[in-house]
């Protein structure tokens, strides 16, 4: 949903209660074409970041604060938000333009963040604030923008080389809670999400829903699962289970819509005649007159046929789910598309599963009998193109498909007292989930701003052979940002950052400060960790976007700029 | 070589024995055959069905069989058939079938827990519905599958610590497979040769400290890893092309760093770790198609070791 849908977006001015035809100064200033230049543009740019990285600064850190975001309807509550990216998402415009762009640069580059690692943007805002503010003091005191950039992001890969050596890769369910844990600050959540993704790892799928009580719970699902129930509740052997279940069956697996029963005679026929006793049969729409030919008591006798809705609506999913389904199961699929029709089914066309089942609005398979090698080459190739696919919503949809694959999902029911409360804890279930299969997959480094500062001796290496000013600024402005997230976590947590990074650095390199004991403590044995793959990408996002933000010397104000509820 | 009363068609899969096997006192051994499940009181030497309890129309091959490591403090004998697992709490006079999901799986492999006298234990591997678990000592078994990307499992090998590590591997058609956590999850192990057959695994005694690890593969012979499954290295390149059907480490590896390998149908021995192979036992093994070998006390001259062959014949060496 775009922000200014969600109604909860927010404009840092008023718009409202305004005679239509009458106009402000400032609407005329927003609607004038122009051109700006130095030392405007860094004075709004700068400005803009800043307001964006001060709403997000309290976050940051087990002990953060909230920022509460106004309503548009005033019977409602105020947004309460910890998350970084949701509250730039949500504003949506400032009163000055050149502020404005800049904030607008800032949100969209925390936004794609986000969407890409679902945690870590507080880390980054405060690191591009630092990049940025430091960077622009060079620039005035006569810095090279250009050569400033240079420096900065080729060091921006020894601090991701620095993070790469730390890493350390999480086993077992309380590792994993703790890890939840520092992601999301709920200890229960934590908790459950900990064994779930011992269980099915960082491909496996997990499905999370409104909960049944108020409590959180989870069931494990064995096999493979897709959307598209039963057509008909009377293939369900007991009414009262709400399921249909099949033990050793054969699949066909189409998006055909079989409308006359004759259709669907050759396929009854083969199957019998091969000595199948089930049949699951698959396919795009069946009409009532060809159900009951299965259900008359002399097939059902002779073969148990359950007829299940193709997945998914839209062509694409369908059509790797078809593809999917043919794999596990080592069966073929008949598409429309390709003119194929059930006269030319043939035994080995069937696929094979050990169990099937379904109810009112999935199936399943356990077991499939497709070539295993085959399979796992499949999920291979997938599991390769997962991190070269840069769209979130496709990402999410490969991520969902090798969870299919894989065998065995999760379901988690997020309960909680209200059903606000319940929403709100399944968006935060959903942002740890996605951090975890970062962590589980890429690693993770020592928490509470840690790993940052572990960097900064391969940053003071590089600066005493810097060679000319511009170089010598970029090692420190990068020895401050590096400092940021820490010194905010504790500034956050109400400690006194200068005194705490004193006491860590006598304890040692493994040691950090545990803000929510208030104590130096060893980071990987309190089990306070971060995901690799969200700090590695605060860092990225916070170097090469405060660094481009750097080069940006001349603004350009449309005459019509786009409406703010158009902007995303 | 001592004959049994078996047919003449038959084809040993594996053995298990009392843990006074090794000792010379009269160990109770069985040895799953394709024509049931034999067993000897003697040690060995004379071998009778243990079936006739069950009163059988028809043969029932036994695939896997498995005894507690500590048979003393907790009893049984658990068997793998077509279509069950069947347990005896009196060392094989009785049998009892368990509780498997349907529709009932072959299960080819069997191991038990170290621990089992306190955890109650132990996983079933098979051909087409994974590994399953039981944790009442047999009574109730369930799949645990998940990250399990082929069902069709040939073997399995527990770390010595599970209490601790919980760590097991499955050896499938299609590769290796490693749960750190009990069996509830599984997840990949990447052997050098692509997605080929695992057919035999064996577990160094001191897996805990030395993580080592052997999979003996279909076509790319014997593999070794020393980090618990992260990298591997070809031993015995020259010797080993055909399928490795079976490794044997000795109990007391890797201060002992002997290991005995089937290949194909004959057996191989090592005593360097690996480095050099010669034909064990030779002189007495010879044009012999070997199919199963049990050396609980290792295979050294004085050494008790079972071999089967795939005429169902038992020979005590």
């Amino acid at each position: 949903m775009r922000a200014g849908q969600t109604g909860r977006s927010l404009k840092l001015h008023s718009l409202t209660d305004r005679a239509p035809n009458t106009m402000t100064k400032h609407d005329k200033e927003w609607q004038t074409p122009g051109v700006v230049f130095q030392p405007r543009v860094y004075q709004g740019v700068q400005k803009g970041i800043n307001t964006i990285v001060n709403a997000i600064r309290p976050t940051l850190g087990p002990i953060h604060r909230m920022v509460a975001i106004e309503k548009l309807s005033k019977v409602e509550r105020p947004e309460l938000l910890d998350e970084g990216a949701v509250i730039a998402r949500r504003i949506i415009q400032l009163p000055n333009r050149e502020e404005d762009m800049g904030a607008m640069f800032f949100r969209q580059a925390l936004w794609k963040m986000y969407e890409t690692v679902g945690d870590g943007t507080a880390t980054a805002a405060v690191m591009f604030q630092v990049i940025y503010n430091e960077g622009l003091r060079c620039i005035v005191a006569g810095g090279n923008a250009m050569r400033l950039r240079q420096y900065l992001d080729e060091a921006s890969q020894v601090i991701l080389n620095e993070l790469k050596d730390l890493v350390t890769h999480l086993q077992g369910k309380e590792h994993l809670a703790r890890l939840a844990e520092t992601i999301c600050y709920d200890p229960s959540l934590a908790k459950m999400l900990g064994e779930i993704f011992d269980n099915i790892g960082e491909y496996g799928r997990l499905e999370i829903r409104s909960g049944r009580s108020r409590e959180l719970e989870r069931d494990y699902i064995e096999g493979m699962y897709w959307d598209g129930g039963l057509f008909s509740r009377a293939m369900m052997q007991d009414a009262a289970l709400g399921k249909a279940q099949l033990e050793n069956a054969s699949v066909l697996i189409s998006d055909l819509e079989i409308k006359e029963p004759q259709a669907l005679l050759p396929v009854l026929d083969l199957a019998v005649r091969a000595d199948f006793k089930t049949l699951l049969l698959v396919a795009s729409s069946i009409s009532e007159r060809a159900i009951s030919v299965f259900l008359t008591k002399p097939n059902c006798e002779k073969i148990q046929v359950v007829a299940v809705k193709v997945p998914a609506f839209d062509t694409i999913t369908r059509s790797e789910a078809l593809e999917d389904l043919a794999l596990l199961t080592g069966g073929r699929a008949f598409l429309q598309a390709a003119g194929d029709t059930l006269n030319s089914v043939r035994v080995e066309d069937l696929g094979q599963a050990r169990r099937a089942w379904a109810d009112s609005s999935n199936f399943g398979i356990i077991g499939g009998k497709g070539n295993p090698r085959q399979l796992r080459q499949h999920i291979a190739r997938l599991r390769a193109g997962l991190p070269k696919v840069e769209d979130a919503k496709d990402r999410k949809r490969l991520q969902e498909r090798i969870g299919k694959l894989i065998g065995g999902s999760a379901i988690l029911w997020v309960g909680d007292n209200t059903p606000l409360a319940v929403e709100t804890r399944k968006a935060l279930a959903e942002r740890t989930s996605e951090a975890m299969r970062g962590a589980i997959r890429d690693g993770v480094l020592p928490g509470g701003g840690i790993a940052l500062l572990a960097c900064q001796p391969a940053i003071r290496n590089k600066m005493r052979s810097a060679k000319d000013a511009d170089e010598r600024a970029a090692y420190n402005i990068l020895l401050k940002a590096l400092e940021a997230p820490f010194q905010t976590i504790l500034a956050n947590a109400g400690f006194d950052p200068e005194k705490v990074l004193g006491q860590i650095t006598l304890a040692g390199s493994r040691f950090g400060f545990d803000v929510v004991r208030g104590r130096v403590a060893d980071m990987a044995q309190s089990g306070i960790y971060d995901a690799a793959s969200v700090v590695k990408a605060a860092v990225f996002s916070a170097i090469h976007g405060a660094t481009l933000a750097l080069t940006i010397d001349v603004l350009v104000h449309r005459k019509d700029p786009p409406s703010a509820h158009h902007t995303t | 070589m001592t004959p049994h009363d078996t047919p003449k068609e038959d084809f040993v899969y594996q053995f298990a024995a009392s843990q006074e096997f090794g000792g010379g006192g009269k160990a109770i051994c069985f040895a799953a055959q394709v024509s049931g499940l034999y067993r000897s009181t003697d040690g060995g030497v004379t071998w009778h069905s243990a079936f006739t309890s069950l009163k059988l129309q028809e043969t029932m091959p036994a695939l896997a069989v498995a005894i507690p490591p500590n048979a003393e403090e907790a009893p049984g004998v658990f068997v793998g058939v077509n279509g069950g697992i069947l347990r005896s709490w009196d060392n094989g006079r009785n049998w009892e079938s368990t509780l498997l999901p349907s529709p009932p799986p072959v299960v080819s492999a069997l191991t038990i827990s170290p621990n089992f006298a306190q955890d109650g234990i132990l996983f079933a591997g098979t051909l087409e519905d994974g590994v399953l678990c039981s944790s009442d000592r047999g009574r109730r078994w369930a799949a645990w599958n998940f990250g399990l990307l082929d069902l069709n499992i040939l073997c399995l090998a527990i770390s010595p610590a599970f209490a601790t590590d919980e760590t097991l591997y499955a050896g499938t058609q299609s590769g290796l497979f490693r749960s750190t956590n009990g069996g509830r999850a599984w997840r990949e192990v990447h052997l050098p040769g692509g997605f080929e057959a695992v057919l035999s695994l064996a577990i160094s005694p001191d897996f805990a400290k030395d993580a080592t690890l052997f999979a003996g593969t279909e076509n790319h012979g014997l593999r070794r890893s020393r980090d618990g499954g992260q990298t591997w290295e070809r031993v015995g390149k020259s010797v080993f092309a055909e399928p490795v059907n079976a490794i044997l480490l000795d109990p007391e590896y890797p201060r002992k760093p002997n290991s005995l390998v089937l290949q194909g149908s004959v057996l191989f021995a090592s005593q360097d770790g690996g480095e050099t192979w010669k034909l064990w036992r030779e002189a007495k093994l010879a044009g012999k198609d070997i199919t199963a070998v049990y050396a609980p006390t290792g295979f050294g001259p004085r050494a008790r070791v079972l071999v089967g062959f795939a005429d169902g014949i038992v020979q005590r060496i």
